[in-house]
């Protein structure tokens, strides 16, 4: 396990090469395969921005590891760009609160003139469609693309006020929190998007990056969500191998684990991050059984063994391996050369399995029980990264955004040299989690009214020539 | 009148000069668009619109300096402009002499006409050919498809007239019938429409003529004003779809946007599902109309199945069954013969597509689902099902999962209410049910001792059922003989069994063994979990190991 024992040099992690990948995601549309991921877009948006964030050193970065790519491209993306891209997803924002996930189901402005934000009723919902995940990404993306030197106004047009009481409504009954909310005929309101872990993780994450300390009958104060009940929700999910699923009836995966870990962990965050990782929240002592979590996790490393060649003979063997080989035991005393990750007990290596192994230990503060790093970095650099940059999903695989990005998050994560590092609860660099608790900062200041934009909306309702808000103002403060 | 007394004037001026036009035409042969008729005919329509003209207007475009010529012009032009009447006696006699002597034209297309015929022969064709260098015949093929082109447009815009009628509700005039248009009225029109946006696009070219998309061109979507989406400038992750799939969506966005329920709105989600199956709100909106509509569920689920078939990896139909399911489900829970057969048609088709894809996680999250809301616990067929897999592959831990859920969440064998955590004991299993779930899975680790499934399995089963761990220690020393006594001496089957031993001798208070086990698995039999295991091995808490 020892430098001693490989017969070749580490692989380095070739910044510019991946730079070259996401400035050809950033400029060109994607290729027409990721149709699937259309109604996704603002996710899409955030695998990219957020890589070239991790991949480009910030001005005021203190990591000392950035010389060797002072003369990458910098300027990947301008402070003009940012404008204009910040503009960009501000455009998705609902007027009911939240951020629409594709520009397809954002609408033309005269779409919402009946809208009634306060009560959802049915204008507001018929046109365009917030969700879960287009509003936690569109969040990210305005802190990666926040002005260097103006970090507090990144949040600037974001309607805080309305998107927290958004956020309330999809909130269940048992706590679980859903993508979605639409009107179906003769059921009424409906809470799509199924239950799923990562639902409740992106709300603790919306509700960390927006709610701040606002006291009740202070203004700028909304009714939190139910925060015990999608606690104990969370707890209830775990299985009995110890994981954790959408429920504790399903099977475990390392994504929802990462996604419970990270949700129990957000909702007590502290509202300024002072260390790396933060404490561990007390929600996570709640764990129902901690070890068996534990044992979970690390359970799902495995030595990555290359599968044969199919032989022509043998047809059962040409379908796509469902299984990891399993290493004959007496061989396992020889130093692994090559560690990957899967999702479930049994499944293929992925890259971003890596990452919400390794992400979920590390919010559990339990980054050392992971042992060796090298050879888990080397199956990335080597198995997993592409000549043309990116990360790919299986060994041999072309690249794409989404496995591109979280390879270097768990690079970045765990300290690579050269990379940004990475905040394993938000998923974005350091810094960005900084200007997040800045913008955040700046929105409370002007929901109680401190703030640089006070009384600006009201000078306009009088020059209009009324004080009544229309629909879509309300909220603004 | 001025012109009369010019007329006069010209053509007395015409009679008393010597012609000398018949050598205009050929003084002038500098001019390269002028060919001799004599040496090559004209072949493309171009030259044939030309070769006509420059014989009504031999002199059109040349100029001539000498009095005669310009007499001779100014014959040609009177004889094919002028009643000749209008002149005198004189004067018409004068003009036919001159027109005589010169073999001029006396009729032929005017100046307009000609330009007129210039202006069609320009441009190119769809193929980017010039039209002008058609051969007569095919310039004729292509004004008779221009004529069918009109008369598809006429028909068109009688079909629209008609609908019209239809919607102002009138009434036939001749039978006193509602008028109304026939399905296969719709389809002609359709077929039309597609008709005349070929031989458009054939005529005019891709350039001049936008290609337009299935739905602009489908008459039951007239009534549809789209909402196209425009990108800004500068937008992140542009995806490069079809003009299809764009065509689709602003049809979407515009009846999503005027919520309207209708066959052809649904017709419409079936659409892009097929272009794209995973966009959710596409999904949401099918499931809007089938509830708005009131469409028999069962109908829908069969509809659904091919997609699902289809499309193994996507989560949004799983999504879409449940609903259905949860909307089905009011309607038979009354009534357990309908039930169980529609319990049975659900197993059959997961069965089906599990074979396809073993492990797929959205199948085995529906399944599970599926059997607490249709209340399959206790059927063997489920269990049977769920076995089978395990048969075909013992590392297939969804169905290991599926297996614990059905056995443990019955709610014949367990605290009703979810009082109990999934790794908490249950006192309400029952004994011999625990006896059974440890039997298969000692059955099925001895198969495969290195498979974590078994092993987890059989660990949760100990715990649920309230068993110490320490009741498998003679099953799981079985597959580790000697340890610690040596490399020659140990033999290890499986790690999994020394992970649980570790536990099991802890248990038992017999730390140092314990952490030999531990030791072991950190040294040589796991060595790539060499910090999980010294982790465990502080737990025990033994003087040594901390320091």
């Amino acid at each position: 396990m020892t430098a001693d024992d490989l017969p070749n040099p580490e692989p380095t992690l070739d910044i510019d090469r991946h730079l070259k990948y996401w400035k050809m995601c950033l400029q060109s549309p994607l290729p027409h395969h990721y149709l699937s991921n259309e109604g996704n877009r603002m996710a899409l948006a955030y695998f990219i921005i957020n890589s070239i964030a991790i991949l480009t050193p910030h001005a005021n970065n203190n990591n000392n590891n950035n010389n060797n790519n002072n003369n990458t491209d910098n300027n990947l993306i301008t402070p003009q760009d940012r404008r204009k891209l910040r503009k960009w997803v501000l455009s998705h924002q609902h007027p009911g609160g939240g951020f629409s996930p594709a520009s397809s189901l954002v609408y033309p402005l005269h779409g919402y003139e009946q809208s009634e934000p306060e009560t959802g009723s049915q204008p507001a919902e018929a046109a365009g469609m917030a969700n879960a995940p287009g509003t936690l990404f569109a969040l990210q993306l305005l802190a990666l693309l926040a002005d260097e030197d103006d970090p507090e106004r990144a949040f600037d047009g974001v309607d805080r006020a309305q998107t927290l009481r958004w956020l309330r409504r999809l909130q269940r009954k048992d706590g679980s929190f859903g993508e979605v909310l639409r009107l179906l005929p003769g059921q009424g309101w409906f809470i799509g998007g199924g239950y799923d872990m990562r639902y409740c993780y992106i709300a603790a994450s919306i509700r960390w990056m927006l709610r701040g300390d606002v006291e009740e009958g202070e203004p700028g104060w909304v009714e939190d969500i139910d925060k015990e009940r999608l606690t104990s929700y969370i707890l209830s999910s775990q299985t009995y191998d110890g994981g954790f699923a959408g429920s504790s009836q399903e099977e475990p995966h390392a994504g929802y684990a990462y996604c419970a870990i990270s949700a129990l962990s957000l909702l007590d965050r502290p509202l300024q991050t002072t260390s790396q990782p933060p404490p561990p929240s007390p929600s996570l002592s709640r764990i129902r059984d901690l070890p068996a979590l534990i044992h979970w996790l690390t359970s799902r490393q495995f030595i990555y063994l290359e599968h044969p060649p199919p032989v022509a003979e043998q047809e059962e063997e040409e379908e796509d391996p469902v299984n990891f080989l399993l290493p004959p035991l007496t061989s396992l005393s020889l130093s692994p050369p090559l560690i990957a990750s899967n999702g479930r007990t049994n499944k293929v290596a992925d890259t971003c399995y890596t990452w919400w192994v390794v992400a979920a230990l590390s919010n559990l503060c339990q980054l050392q029980l992971l042992g060796d790093w090298a050879p888990a970095r080397r199956f990335l650099l080597e198995k997993m990264a592409h000549r043309i940059g990116g990360f790919s999903k299986y060994p041999g695989g072309p690249p794409d955004v989404y496995h591109s990005c979280f390879g270097l998050t768990v690079m970045s994560l765990m300290g690579e040299p050269g990379l940004q590092k990475l905040d394993g609860g938000l998923a974005v660099p350091v810094v960005t989690v900084g200007v997040i608790e800045q913008a955040r900062g700046e929105l409370l200041r002007r929901a109680r009214g401190e703030g640089k934009g006070k009384g600006v909306v009201e000078l306009g309702l009088r020059m209009r020539g009324g004080t009544t808000r229309p629909g879509w103002l309300r909220g603004v403060n | 009148m001025l012109s009369i007394v010019c007329l006069q004037a010209a053509t007395t001026t015409v009679t008393t000069t010597k012609p000398s036009a018949p050598a205009a035409p050929s003084t002038n042969n500098n001019n390269n668009a002028s060919k001799q008729p004599e040496k090559e005919e004209p072949s493309t329509v171009a030259e044939l619109s030309r070769y006509h003209f420059e014989l009504c207007h031999p002199f059109e475009g040349k100029r001539s300096t000498t009095q005669a010529d310009q007499l001779v012009w100014l014959a040609s032009r009177l004889v094919t402009r002028l009643p000749v009447r209008f002149l005198g006696a004189k004067g018409q006699k004068d003009l036919w002499k001159t027109v005589n002597e010169h073999s001029l034209p006396a009729r032929g297309f005017n100046l307009r006409k000609y330009k007129k015929r210039q202006q069609q022969h320009k441009g190119v064709d769809s193929r980017g050919r010039d039209i002008g260098e058609y051969t007569a015949k095919e310039w004729g093929i292509r004004q008779e498809k221009r004529v069918t082109l009109s008369c598809l447009q006429l028909q068109s815009q009688r079909f629209r007239e008609l609908r019209d009628r239809q919607k102002r509700g009138f009434v036939d005039y001749q039978t006193g019938d509602q008028v109304l248009v026939t399905d296969s009225e719709y389809t002609e029109e359709k077929q039309r429409r597609r008709e005349m946006e070929r031989l458009s696009r054939e005529l005019y070219g891709a350039e001049r003529m936008a290609r337009q998309g299935k739905l602009a061109l489908d008459p039951e979507w007239d009534d549809v004003v789209p909402i196209v989406m425009e990108d800004p400038e500068n937008a992140l992750a542009a995806i490069a779809y079809s003009p299809d799939y764009a065509e689709a969506m602003s049809y979407l966005r515009a009846v999503m946007s005027a919520k309207e329920y209708s066959p052809r709105s649904l017709k419409l989600t079936e659409y892009i599902i097929n272009l794209n199956p995973a966009h959710y709100t596409v999904w949401l909106f099918r499931a809007a109309n089938i509830f708005a509509m009131k469409l028999p569920i069962p109908d829908e689920i069969t509809w659904l199945n091919q997609i699902a078939l289809e499309n193994l990896k996507n989560y949004q139909i799983w999504h879409h069954r449940n609903l259905l399911v949860e909307h089905y489900h009011p309607s038979i829970a009354s009534d357990p013969p309908a039930l169980a057969s529609f319990a049975t048609s659900e197993r059959e088709f997961l069965t089906q597509i599990l074979a396809e894809d073993t492990k797929n996680y959205h199948v085995w999250s529906y399944r599970s689902w599926m059997v607490g809301k249709l209340g399959v616990w206790g059927n063997p067929e489920e269990l049977r099902s769920t076995e089978e897999l395990i048969e075909q592959d013992v590392r297939n831990n969804s169905a290991w999962s599926h297996r614990f859920y059905l056995v443990f969440s019955d709610p014949e064998n367990c605290t009703p209410g979810e009082k109990y955590a999934a790794t908490e004991a249950d006192p309400k299993v029952p004994g011999e049910i625990v006896d059974r779930e440890v039997a298969y899975a000692e059955e099925k680790i001895r198969l495969a001792p290195q498979n974590q499934s078994g092993w987890n399995y059989l660990r949760g089963v100990l715990v649920k059922g309230g068993r110490g761990l320490s009741s498998v220690r003679e099953f799981a020393e079985e597959f580790v003989k000697g340890l610690g006594e040596g490399e020659e001496g140990e033999e290890v089957r499986s790690s999994h069994a020394l992970d649980l031993l570790a536990e099991v001798y802890k248990e038992l208070g017999e730390r140092e063994r314990a952490d030999l086990c531990l030791r072991r698995l950190m040294e040589k039999w796991d060595r790539i979990r060499g910090g999980y295991w010294q982790w465990r091995r502080e737990g025990l808490e033994l003087a040594e190991v901390a320091a």
